[in-house]
């Protein structure tokens, strides 16, 4: 493994390897750091560029985007207060207050060395887990899937949004929409109104496109009011710099901390569908309730930073396990570099490492070197990327929409993906208006045909509907959608009780 | 200022006047559309031959894998396209068992042919977690337990037609569980979540490494890459099974488009790296030009269909 993990480092180090991850971490970095456009909007733009590439330059640079980005959206995080992905929600609560207390250069590298050291602890579990993972995940035969899926389901329905009834409707509708086309078994066209393009059903990515990119941007377009804020504290351009060995020694002066927000982002990343968003807030919430001074936390204390910065950086980490592994994305940007590395020829899943080992490693490898690249690159460029923030909206928003259009297009060459693209556009707009999660969705959609599948599969094995709840694991993974269900339900009750805060609607599962 | 952006205008007229002049063919991207996943074994002999079908093309070729409804959704999708050249379909003989088993209704002759490519025979493969070691073995068991033995297939394509004639053959019974394509096969039958089913030469390595088991192939001769397995005609059992894949393009596509498609075809299954490529996967490369494989296409859909007549699947 040691030396299969050395072979990929050299391999990713080749020159056309490295500039692609590079260039990855680098749009990643930029992309984060842009409010508005989130990790998965960079990787959706992204996309299409690869198409020509080598499969593992395409994943490289994706990867560099994945580690990039969850670290680049704390630069604004800290420096303006405005989160810059939803990964970096948490970062600000600390973050900005200690920036407007005169120490914009210590916040700042305290989440980036925190999401390195994070990211690097992500990383080596990446590696150690995947393997044995994958061996695990042979042993799930269709009535495990259905199970897992049915899980994964109940946990983003009942975790992201503020209703849990909306939530399941959010992933109903997801499922439904893979019901339109011909049915994955036997090819019975369903619900096609006789339309040859309908036969085919929708693809993945155009409907991801529309949910994400487009109705993100519209709400954006709303909001939108003058230049916004960016601008005039761009302007003071603060000096950031600090002593870098002073902040790495107070990042692993707390290893506590450290281990245990890196431990909280890893199991919500290797959990399917939960991404980032969710990562760095019960990372947040989690350091707040072990601290001997809670009351610090909003203030400007460095523990709220490193909770949060390691935990999203870590969170990439445990995604990637759960693709590689068991072929499922972990979260939408996963479920986009699912499509990269489909459209590479190449089948993530439990066969992956060892069918695939210079590619497994060579990924496993592009994520480590993303960590050291991405903090030369902030380091070279954080008073650079503040001017990028500041590029006014009206310019930035037509040039995303052209690229989500191409992307759309260049995905099949066909242009009735970008239909597909506006009609979901407009579904994910009055979803984000009348307050339904948009994660549930792309789940569904996601995950359609594999429930479908799946149970018909293990029908066709086995009458016995039992097996379902008998078989230990599916049995298990059954038991906790129930209990993810009821939590869920008693939480909603808990909150309402409590009278519920604002809800930030921005999600980035 | 004004005028670089009048330059530029005049100058994006002048690509989009270029652009719609009858341009030889071919003058944009071809895409080659492989009905099934990536990492199965269509998609595992398309990706080899698609750079020197580049080369020889002169264009780039992307590869679309569209999967779904045993490679029913792809075969659809190629039907509709456009008769431009600029969709090929990467195809076998499922086109004719599907129609026949009535999963699709697309038929061979809704495109032209463009040349076979390879045979592929096909090996009778068991999970490491049956106890079967041989064919005998796996007969007794068979014979004590009819229709427990679960196979996985891709539901009335050659992954089933295979099976259903050495049921026939051997006179037993086995269960079948849709598994589409080989790759998700492969892992539903490492996990023992299947008995059986129909692979090929591609496995090899999972076999030297125990985690699979090969019972029979069914060629005329033993294969020279895996002496040890028996041909089913050595077990008394008259099955011979290849799969053949081929390029073809819509209906209604220009001669000379295909002609030139077909030249390109012949050039690219030259390439010393696709030779290789394939014998690592115990294909053999059979070139066949747009004529011979027309005359061929006929006589497979003809055996087809007696093959889902005698397997009493025959549904149309």
């Amino acid at each position: 493994m040691v030396e299969l993990l050395g072979a990929g480092i050299l391999n990713v180090l080749q020159a056309k390897y490295l500039l692609s991850l590079v260039i990855g971490t680098l749009a990643g970095v930029v992309g984060g750091a842009l409010p508005g456009v989130t990790i998965t909007m960079t990787i959706i733009l992204i996309l299409p560029f690869t198409f020509g590439l080598d499969p593992l330059q395409g994943l490289a640079a994706m990867t560099g985007v994945y580690v990039g980005g969850s670290a680049g959206g704390l630069i604004t995080a800290c420096l303006i207060g405005i989160p810059g992905t939803p990964s970096t929600i948490a970062t600000t609560f600390d973050g900005f207050p200690m920036a407007q207390k005169g120490q914009p250069g210590r916040a700042v590298w305290l989440g980036v060395w925190a999401s390195f050291w994070g990211g690097l602890l992500g990383g080596v579990f990446l590696i150690a887990a995947t393997g044995p993972l994958a061996a695990f995940a042979l042993q799930f035969g269709p009535w495990e899937f259905f199970s897992l899926f049915v899980f994964a389901l109940a946990m983003v329905a009942g975790l992201t949004g503020t209703s849990l009834v909306k939530g399941l409707i959010s992933g109903a509708i997801g499922l439904m929409a893979t019901i339109i086309g011909a049915d994955p078994i036997m090819g019975v066209p369903r619900l096609t109104l006789g339309s040859e393009f309908l036969q085919g059903g929708f693809q993945f990515l155009p409907i991801l496109i529309g949910i994400f990119a487009f109705a993100q941007i519209m709400t954006d377009i709303e909001k939108m009011s003058g230049g916004g804020p960016a601008r005039d504290v761009a302007r003071q351009a603060p000096s950031l710099s600090v002593s870098h060995l002073k902040i790495i020694a107070e990042v692993l002066g707390r290893p506590f901390l450290l281990l245990w927000s890196t431990f909280i982002g890893i199991l919500i990343g290797v959990l399917p569908a939960i991404g980032g968003s969710a990562a760095n807030i019960m990372a947040y919430d989690q350091a707040k309730k072990f601290s001997r001074h809670p009351e610090r936390f909003g203030t400007g204390t460095p523990e709220g930073i490193i909770a949060s910065e390691s935990s999203n950086n870590a969170n990439v980490g445990g995604s990637l396990v759960t693709i590689m592994a068991f072929g499922i994305p972990g979260d939408a940007v996963t479920a986009v570099m699912l499509g990269a590395m489909i459209i590479h020829g190449i089948q993530p899943g439990p066969l992956f490492i060892s069918q695939e080992p210079r590619l497994a490693y060579g990924i496993f490898a592009a994520y480590l070197l993303a960590h050291p690249i991405m903090v030369l690159l902030i380091g070279a460029g954080a008073r650079l990327f503040m001017r990028i923030v500041t590029v006014p909206k009206p310019v930035l928003i037509p040039v995303v929409l052209v690229f989500c259009v191409v992307g759309a297009y260049a995905l099949n060459n066909t242009i009735e993906n970008v239909y597909v693209l506006l009609l979901f556009g407009v579904v994910g707009y009055a979803m984000v208006k009348f307050a339904f999660p948009l994660a549930p969705l792309i789940l569904g959609v996601v995950l359609g045909d594999q429930i479908e599948v799946n149970l018909v599969r293990a029908i066709m094995t086995d009458a016995n509907p039992w097996l379902f709840l008998t078989r230990p694991i599916s049995g298990t993974l059954i038991a906790l959608s129930v209990v993810s269900v009821v939590l869920a339900i008693w939480q909603h009750y808990r909150a309402q009780a409590r009278m519920a805060e604002a809800a930030e609607p921005d999600v980035d599962f | 200022m004004r005028k670089i952006v009048s330059l530029g205008v005049l100058f994006a007229l002048v690509l989009v006047a270029a652009a719609s002049l009858p341009a030889a063919y071919p003058d944009r991207p071809v895409k080659l559309i492989v009905p099934w996943a990536a990492g199965g074994d269509t998609d595992n002999i398309f990706r080899p031959f698609a750079p020197g079908l580049q080369k020889a093309l002169g264009a780039t070729v992307v590869i679309a894998n569209v999967g779904g409804a045993s490679g029913t959704v792809g075969a659809r999708e190629a039907k509709n396209s456009p008769p431009d050249g600029y969709t090929l379909y990467a195809v076998h003989d499922y086109i004719h068992s599907t129609y026949y088993t009535g999963v699709s209704d697309v038929k061979y002759s809704d495109f032209e042919p463009v040349c076979l490519l390879s045979s592929t025979p096909s090996v009778l493969t068991a999970s490491p977690k049956t106890k079967w070691t041989s064919w005998q073995e796996l007969l007794a068991d068979a014979k004590a337990r009819p229709g427990q033995i679960s196979v996985g297939a891709t539901l009335g394509s050659t992954s089933h037609f295979f099976p259903a004639l050495i049921e026939k053959a051997a006179g037993i019974k086995f269960k079948y569980v849709s598994y589409e394509g080989l790759a998700p096969r492969m892992n539903a039958i490492l996990g023992g979540h299947i008995d059986l089913t129909d692979s090929n030469l591609t496995q090899k390595g999972k076999v030297d490494a125990g985690q699979l088991r090969f019972l029979a192939i069914a060629t005329e001769k033993r294969s020279p890459e895996i002496p040890s397995v028996p041909t089913l005609k050595e077990l008394g059992l008259n099955v011979v099974f290849s799969v053949e894949r081929g390029l073809m393009v819509p209906k209604g596509t220009a001669g000379d488009v295909i002609a030139k498609l077909d030249a390109a075809c012949a050039q690219a299954s030259k390439e010393p790296a696709f030779a290789e490529s394939m014998k690592k996967q115990g294909t053999e490369v059979r070139y066949l030009d747009r004529k011979a494989y027309a005359e061929y296409q006929k006589k497979l859909d003809d055996l087809n269909r007696e093959l889902a007549k005698d397997l009493g699947l025959l549904k149309r």
